[in-house]
């Protein structure tokens, strides 16, 4: 699976090729364009497990706002390519996971990921909740290539030791990494009347991808100028 | 159909952002713009409104009338900026032709033949227009899309999701189907997909307003009964 990522940050789509029966899972609706020999299928799990769990699976999944399905392509005998697109503008990055690390993804913000790579789920507890973070994250492992989309530009930053980031703002980051949520100020005064609020303070050695802007700020700011809806 | 040949010499600028086209006008020459997509020009510059396409045009959404530029006395400068951010593309037509989605097109030279083409039902099921133009001929033709433009040269056959479909060769045929099977069809979040057949190129855009539209949605506030 080799992967392109194309017209960043802004209107990125990624394009990638799979090699002769190479599959590629994505979350659904994702897929622009593909090979015409490109067959798809659609399932809550890519390993099929008891119903019950099947059924789980898709229920938190959909907390997590990803979706219920997802879709595996995979390729014809000749190989093919496949389209990849966001909802929102905004950029993608891409990941590789080599075996060693655990790769935490904020829910939202998966796209794609290569056949060596199974997908969980994780429940980042209160911390999340009041950090204004998702309360449930994607885990990542096994070897291959994740693709992340976010609202704005992604940027990576290596932590080494402590860093702060913004609560809200973290598409994902390495499970090496952990993290704590704190005041931005040295006083809780400071920290809210400055804007900042709460704080994701990183500690431990690894990566941390960040995003520019994040669209429930964004939407926040439209509605005092979208008509209101009625209520029904 | 070739892309580095022109008749009007121009520039792109903050594709595939805010893509903006800045073309000169040849002496004598005239140049067909989307109405209200000039940005600015140089003040030799006359412009004359048609009523181009008929009932067609205006049933495809693009609005019954075009705008057309003529440089009389020497060669003049007009800049066009489209409606919807994104990225502008442009090809040379010789004597063949393309389809556009109804808002793709920006601006073409006159020789262009531009008609809406009812596609009927297929349009219809694939959630799209109704309509697609038809640009047929020999000379320039400009046209814009909702993000990036990404082109695709197909010669057997390739699937598009049909909301990111904004130009085809007309060499290509197309028939609207669901991606997968029935359970793809309702669940997979695809739905119905086009289907491209022949050898000739395809442009697509990475984002779609529909999408974008069901996002700031959510964003509205609800209004009570009581208040007015």
């Amino acid at each position: 699976m080799n992967v392109e990522i194309l017209h960043r940050p802004a209107n990125t789509a990624a394009k990638i090729t799979l090699d002769p029966n190479e599959e590629c899972t994505s979350e659904g609706g994702a897929m622009i364009a593909m090979s015409g020999d490109m067959r798809v299928a659609t399932a809550v799990n890519r390993h099929t497990g008891s119903l019950g769990r099947t059924i789980l699976t898709g229920v938190s999944r959909q907390i997590a706002r990803e979706g219920y399905f997802l879709n595996t392509f995979t390729a014809g005998p000749s190989g093919g390519d496949l389209y990849l697109g966001t909802h929102l503008p905004g950029d993608m990055t891409m990941i590789e996971l080599t075996g060693t690390t655990t790769l935490k993804v904020q829910s939202g913000a998966f796209v794609a990921h290569e056949q060596g790579v199974a997908m969980g789920i994780v429940w980042e507890g209160l911390k999340s909740m009041f950090s204004g973070e998702r309360l449930i994250w994607l885990e990542m492992r096994g070897t291959g290539k994740v693709l992340i989309n976010a609202f704005g530009m992604i940027y990576p930053i290596h932590v080494d030791g402590e860093y702060v980031v913004d609560t809200g703002n973290i598409a994902a980051y390495e499970a090496t990494l952990d993290y704590s949520v704190t005041k931005a100020g040295g006083s809780w005064v400071s920290s809210f009347l400055g804007g900042e609020g709460l704080v994701a303070r990183f500690s431990g050695r690894g990566t941390v991808w960040c995003q520019t802007h994040a669209d429930r700020v964004f939407g926040s700011r439209l509605t005092p100028h979208l008509k209101p809806r009625k209520e029904k | 159909m070739d892309r580095n040949k022109t008749d009007y010499p121009y520039t792109v600028s903050g594709a595939p952002d805010y893509g903006m086209i800045t073309v000169t006008i040849p002496r004598g020459k005239t140049l067909r713009v989307e109405h209200g997509a000039m940005a600015f020009m140089d003040s030799s510059v006359e412009m004359h409104t048609k009523a181009g396409g008929g009932l067609g045009r205006m049933l495809s959404g693009e609005g019954l009338f075009i705008n057309e530029f003529t440089a009389p006395e020497a060669d003049a400068e007009i800049g066009i900026a489209p409606p919807i951010p994104g990225d502008v593309d442009h090809m040379y037509l010789e004597n063949d032709g393309m389809f556009l989605q109804s808002a793709a097109f920006v601006a073409s030279a006159p020789e262009i033949s531009v008609d809406a083409r009812f596609e009927g039902f297929r349009g219809f099921f694939s959630g799209e227009g109704l309509f697609l133009m038809k640009c047929e001929g020999t000379g320039d033709l400009w046209f814009n899309t909702f993000g990036g433009i990404i082109e695709i040269d197909v010669t057997d056959t390739y699937v598009v999701d049909t909301g990111h479909v904004v130009a085809f060769s007309d060499t290509l045929s197309y028939e609207v189907q669901p991606v997968g099977g029935l359970k793809s069809l309702f669940l997979s979040g695809e739905g119905l997909v086009s289907r491209f057949s022949g050898s000739g190129t395809i442009w697509i855009q990475t984002k779609k307003s529909p999408a974008f539209v069901r996002w700031a949605n959510s964003y509205r506030r609800v209004q009570s009964k009581k208040e007015k």
